[in-house]
């Protein structure tokens, strides 16, 4: 390793140990490798400003955040609800079922396992808290656990983020994502099911058949959004990304106007938040372009695909290496620096070994996600602990279950890649090429 | 100064709303009239970069950025008082340094012009000077901040 990179990783992990914004901080490694090497610090100027100036598809980010925004904003997350009690509240552990199908729909929504949380995750803790039968641990498991779901089923912003690293198509890895989203929320179901059963947690009251065609019509509206948004993706009709933007319309549309639960403040606010959120995505971002930079022009992916090649790995016992150094690395880091600064140091190896890059996108996505429930440190255990006060501790000794459930989930989709591949196939998708 | 504030927060979401308001438009350019407009996908980019590094620069207080605070909330605050001077001295000094190369390029960048808008990269790639002239401010106060014992307090990230 030269003295420059030293430099570069030096700023980096001193910027994270003082509790810089990493963002920053990798920005900020960028100038001190050039100033190490010697090289013109413009050069961060350059790799920030083309980078972003060049990255299209990656609009869609800021405008799916806009889309999830509006939609906490505009009461949706209460009617799905409602609309999901008539589907599965019969059932034992009603609430938690119900819970689990809001979040299958929000995820056709929003894109990411946060707003997940602190939108639909938080009306249904609520109403689980209220009846004594459900555990606060285990109600906050189990929001935490569907809350995964959200970057799986498409829209996913993870997934965008990765289709600009590896050059993956967006269309492609929404597409892979659908089976392994329906094995979660099928496998989530059952385990609840058996907790339920054993625990003799009560079914909800019946829903009047009257008050039926009133909530489903409720409900139906929001669900419409996810129809929009792929249908006009796959049927070619839009991009991503200007399917992102129809998305956030037709939000705006059903908040403003349709259920009138959206005032200009509540607009404004909405609007800042977005803005805000974009940034500190982006930021990351644009110290990726800087980290890269160095890393590439000291050969570092390079170094590590030969190294992988000499190891003499096997495709299988590759992607076992990547799924064990995610699951770590998850534990620390947020999915953002993983996607940009991990996955394309590995892309270069992935490749060499024949890899599918939708197989591979969707593998590291679910490992993230698992990363985000995962003690010590799960992101998502700290967001529903700070929205609800329910102890960390106490969801993770209710949350093993789902845990395990997720690896084994992990494991299967590792060995027989068809799970993720057969749907993006059959929809006429030739996923990315394994060459070189 | 609040207002100051809001104005820069008002303007970085006028930013983004127009962004949201150039793809409608393309949209419905290319739907509903059949006239595919050649400008909205390169306003689209050059909207975006503005907003996202206004938005970093200005608009996004340092408690919503993504940290690592694992070690942050496991010391005492005199520790705390060191290690946040230690980080803005560092981050501050560095992006001081960059400065001055940083606008002798986008500097440079007049020259050029974006190909359908003819709107030269000098003010495209602005912001990023922005940025670094907003991080260098940001570290300077947070010193000052540490220096007399405030903020440094354990707070749990929301992003």
């Amino acid at each position: 390793m030269s003295l420059a990179l030293w430099a570069l990783v030096g700023v980096v992990v001193a910027g994270m140990l003082l509790r810089m914004p990493i963002g920053f901080s990798m920005l900020m490694a960028g100038v001190a490798y050039l100033i190490v090497k010697g090289q013109d610090l413009g050069l961060v100027a350059e790799q920030v400003s083309n980078g972003l100036y060049n990255s299209y598809v990656l609009l869609a980010v800021p405008l799916f955040v806009f889309a999830a925004n509006i939609m906490n904003a505009g009461t949706v997350s209460e009617r799905i609800f409602d609309f999901c009690r008539i589907l599965v509240g019969r059932m034992r552990g009603g609430l938690a079922q119900v819970d689990i199908l809001v979040s299958v729909i929000f995820s056709g929504m929003s894109g990411s396992a946060i707003a997940d949380a602190a939108g639909p995750g938080l009306v249904t803790i609520k109403q689980m808290l209220k009846k004594p039968e459900y555990s606060p641990g285990f109600a906050g498991a189990v929001v935490v656990a569907s809350a995964t779901l959200g970057p799986i089923i498409p829209p996913s912003i993870p997934m965008v983020i990765y289709a600009l690293v590896s050059g993956a198509s967006v269309g492609a890895l929404f597409l892979g994502g659908v089976v392994p989203g329906v094995c979660m929320t099928i496998l989530m179901m059952c385990v609840v099911h058996v907790i339920a059963r054993k625990r003799n947690m009560p079914r909800e009251d019946p829903i009047p058949l009257r008050e039926w065609p009133n909530i489903v019509f409720r409900g139906a509206l929001p669900l419409s959004m996810p129809i929009v948004l792929l249908g006009g993706i796959y049927s070619g009709a839009f991009t991503p990304t200007e399917a992102a933007a129809v998305a956030a319309l037709h939000a705006l549309v059903l908040a403003a106007f349709v259920f009138r639960a959206l005032s200009w403040r509540a607009f404004g606010a909405v609007v800042l938040e977005s803005t805000r959120a974009s940034a500190v995505i982006t930021i990351i971002l644009a110290g990726s372009f800087v980290l890269n930079y160095a890393f590439t022009s000291e050969g570092v992916p390079q170094a590590m695909a030969a190294w992988v090649d000499s190891l003499g790995l096997s495709r299988l016992q590759f992607l076992f290496m990547v799924n064990a150094l995610f699951l770590i690395l998850g534990c620390f880091l947020d999915v953002s620096v993983l996607l940009l600064v991990f996955v394309p140091m590995l892309l270069p190896a992935a490749k060499l070994l024949g890899v599918d890059l939708v197989h591979f996108g969707v593998l590291v996505v679910l490992n993230m996600m698992i990363g985000l429930i995962h003690p010590p440190f799960g992101m998502l255990l700290f967001v529903t602990k700070a929205l609800t006060g329910i102890p960390i501790g106490a969801m993770m000794r209710e949350g093993w279950m789902f845990l395990v459930m997720l690896l084994l989930l992990l494991v299967a989709i590792t060995v027989f890649p068809d799970i993720v591949l057969w749907l993006p196939r059959t929809m006429g998708y030739g996923t990315a090429a394994p060459t070189g | 100064m609040r207002f100051l504030k809001r104005a820069a927060d008002a303007f970085g979401g006028l930013i983004f709303v127009c962004l949201f308001c150039t793809f409608l438009l393309q949209i419905v350019a290319r739907f509903g009239f059949n006239k595919p407009l050649p400008w909205t996908d390169e306003l689209a980019v050059i909207l975006y970069l503005w907003a996202i590094l206004w938005a970093a620069a200005i608009m996004v207080p340092d408690r919503e950025h993504v940290v690592f605070d694992l070690v942050w909330n496991s010391v005492n605050s005199a520790t705390r008082r060191v290690m946040r001077i230690v980080g803005n001295l560092m981050i501050g000094g560095l992006a001081l340094w960059a400065i001055p190369a940083s606008w002798d390029y986008v500097h440079f960048m007049r020259r050029e012009s974006s190909p359908v808008l003819d709107i030269s990269f000098q003010w495209i790639f602005l912001p990023f000077v922005l940025l670094l002239i907003a991080l260098v401010v940001r570290s300077a106060w947070a010193i000052g901040e540490a220096i007399r014992g405030r903020g440094l307090d354990v707070q749990r990230t929301l992003s």
